[in-house]
């Protein structure tokens, strides 16, 4: 593929200077997520953005049913979107099943990546034996079913309407657009591959240096996974965010970029 | 927000029994204050709905997860969300399906989320109607592009018989033609007068010509027989086969004067059979054996029976069936590529099998230059 096509698909943006830091956002959304992270890292690294193929502004036309039917198709496109980038090795900075993306790309090709930050992390979202994941497998067919009922309110491409926010002038010419768009088949095959995925097998073949940043409250994470992750990543640091919720990075956003650049700093 | 100047009259009625139900919380989602409404729709007293819930914790697993990963995130980054449907959960446990409209709204240095609930249940029912006929939309397309490959593939055997009917009848004619014209001219000789050893050959023909247009038709009414009815039609009785397949291969030996005629026999010849069809099947395999063969070395026909499986063979050196011809061997109109009017309609071999499968059992053959051809039928003696 070449770069152009590769930037185009997954909607890549890059900004400021610097050693680069890939930022990779999770189910649901779209790098829009990042909007309150990146103004802080700009100043001294090289921040790219994409988006997931089929989440955001992703080229919808370049979703293949088969490739994504695992993380690691995903894994690639991660690759693709550095190699075309830097040639340096970069921070991956991973929200949620990105985390997971983020390692097995690292896993298939190293010499691409400085450090990896997982940002509410799971490797496997369902309970099983001893293994606390936090979601029964019937909690995902819940979640897939609510997904359904949602988009027959939306029109086929649409994230749900906004109602305008008058205190945050600065949204007004992106109101026009919707954050977080999704086109409902591949939101619900993404929703099975993401909670039906279990990479616990790969956490220990990660040699980079990992910082795994939790919420204290996260229902989509729970603390037992982070502590999981914790044991069984070689080189892994746990940090948590004082957080009600999964996305720091939204809600926390400057206990999180502290978090991260005291991480960064430590490389 | 600016504040109220002077509120009208009614607001706070307003407010509590308004005909939709209203939600104050933190950033957080911790429940400040729910209106009359929200609490009579969702059961609950107002005072346990207020400060130790989470509106999260009201919805259903999918939609705590939905919250987490979709509607939260876009709060944060456009500080509202509307029209998103949910099903809330009553204090009894049951799910209330409802819409909602988010609103996150600065107050006092921080937020609170302003929350409206309507609910939904008439169109919660419209929409699950929209899903299922949606599924049956899709089942029926499925099931539209099965039909079509079924019609596709009845239309290629409907041609396949058709095509198969033309066949037979080029067939059948050439196959009467020329036994009918022996006649004709064994009629004219005679005719014409002829001596004595004449008129016995001529007689000799004309009874052969008939003897193969009887059979011709004897195929013909068994493969209609088996192909458009329930199968080849078999009386089975007991009988002993060894007896049976000895006379049969010494009447073969008088209508294949030129060809050497073996018989074997092992084990028990009791079986319950249809001993005049197994007789027909061998015959077809002996007529085969004699035009494909080796002439000059023997054909062996084989009976063996060990009380559980009858087992006939026939065999004969020479050159191996053609190993293309292997698959369609036993399908009707299959001939070889020497083939020539003595051998009949490509019948035999189907007819062969059909006696095999009248007798719950089946027929197969290995073919190579070094062994020679054998044709192996089997089924269960009783």
């Amino acid at each position: 593929m070449s770069t152009s096509s590769v930037l185009r698909r997954n909607n890549v943006h890059v900004q400021g200077e610097g050693p680069p830091v890939i930022f990779v956002h999770g189910f649901g959304c779209d790098q829009a997520m990042w909007r309150r992270l990146v103004p802080h890292f700009a100043e001294s690294y090289t921040c790219i953005l994409m988006d997931l193929v089929g989440s955001g502004q992703s080229d919808l036309t370049a979703y293949d049913k088969q490739k994504y039917s695992t993380l690691h198709g995903y894994a690639q496109d991660l690759c693709e979107v550095l190699a075309a980038v830097t040639t340096a090795p970069a921070v991956c900075v991973g929200h949620s099943v990105s985390s997971m993306i983020g390692l097995l790309a690292n896993i298939a090709s190293p010499d691409q990546f400085a450090a990896q930050v997982m940002v509410g992390p799971s490797p496997c979202y369902i309970n099983d034996g001893e293994y606390f994941g936090g979601f029964e497998r019937g909690d995902i067919d819940s979640l897939l079913e609510t997904l359904e009922s949602n988009y027959l309110g939306w029109s086929s491409n649409m994230a749900p309407a906004i109602m305008g926010a008058p205190e945050q002038p600065e949204l007004a010419v992106e109101l026009t657009n919707s954050f977080c768009r999704t086109d409902p088949e591949i939101a619900k095959q993404f929703a099975r591959v993401t909670f039906l995925s279990d990479h616990r097998a790969d956490c220990a073949k990660l040699q980079a240096p990992t910082l795994v940043l939790q919420c204290s409250e996260d229902l989509i994470a729970p603390r037992a996974v982070g502590e999981y992750l914790q044991r069984h990543i070689p080189n892994c640091t746990l940090r948590i965010i004082e957080n009600v919720g999964h996305c720091p990075h939204l809600s926390a956003p400057s206990a999180s970029a502290d978090a991260i650049e005291q991480f960064l700093r430590g490389l | 927000m600016a504040p109220i100047a002077a509120e009208p009259p009614g607001a706070e009625a307003l407010y509590e029994a308004a005909p939709c139900g209203l939600l104050l919380a933190d950033p957080n989602g911790r429940v400040l204050r729910a209106n009359l409404t929200l609490c009579r729709w969702l059961q609950y007293p107002c005072d346990e709905l207020v400060g130790t819930l989470r509106f999260q914790d009201l919805l259903t697993m999918g939609g705590r997860i939905f919250w987490q990963t979709h509607l939260q995130p876009l709060l944060r980054i456009q500080a509202s969300v509307a029209e998103v449907k949910l099903e809330l959960r009553r204090k009894d446990g049951t799910a209330a399906p409802v819409m909602v409209n988010i609103a996150e709204r600065p107050f006092e240095g921080g937020t609170l989320l302003h929350v409206a609930v309507l609910l939904a249940e008439d169109r919660h029912k419209y929409e699950r109607e929209l899903l299922l006929q949606r599924r049956r939309a899709e089942e029926l397309a499925a099931q539209h592009a099965r039909d079509q490959q079924e019609l596709a593939t009845a239309r290629a055997e409907a041609e396949d018989r058709a095509q198969f009917a033309e066949q037979l009848v080029g067939i059948v004619s050439h196959d009467i033609r020329n036994p009918l014209s022996v006649i004709r001219m064994s009629a004219a000789l005679l005719q014409r007068g002829a001596t004595p050893e004449q008129q016995a050959q001529a007689v000799a023909r004309v009874t052969r010509a008939v003897q193969r247009v009887q059979h011709l038709i004897g195929d013909l009414l068994d493969f209609t027989q088996a192909r458009v009815g329930s199968g080849l039609r078999v009386r089975k009785r007991d009988c002993d086969l060894h007896h049976a397949i000895a006379d049969s291969v010494s009447e073969l030996a008088v209508a294949f004067p030129a060809q050497h005629l073996l018989h074997e026999q092992a084990g028990d010849g009791r079986c319950v059979a249809d001993a005049d069809r197994i007789v027909q099947a061998i015959g077809n395999l002996v007529a085969n054996a004699a035009t494909h063969g080796d002439a000059t070395r023997p054909i062996t026909v084989r009976s063996e029976g060990d009380g559980g499986t009858f087992r006939v063979s026939v065999h004969n050196h020479g050159r191996p069936i053609p190993p293309e011809l292997l698959p369609r061997l036993f399908e009707p109109m299959v001939r070889g590529a020497d083939a020539n009017a003595a051998e009949g309609v490509g019948l035999g071999l189907y007819i062969v099998r059909e006696i095999a499968r009248a007798h719950a059992g089946h027929v197969d053959v290995r073919s190579t230059s070094a062994e020679g051809t054998t044709f192996v039928l089997d089924w269960p003696c009783a």
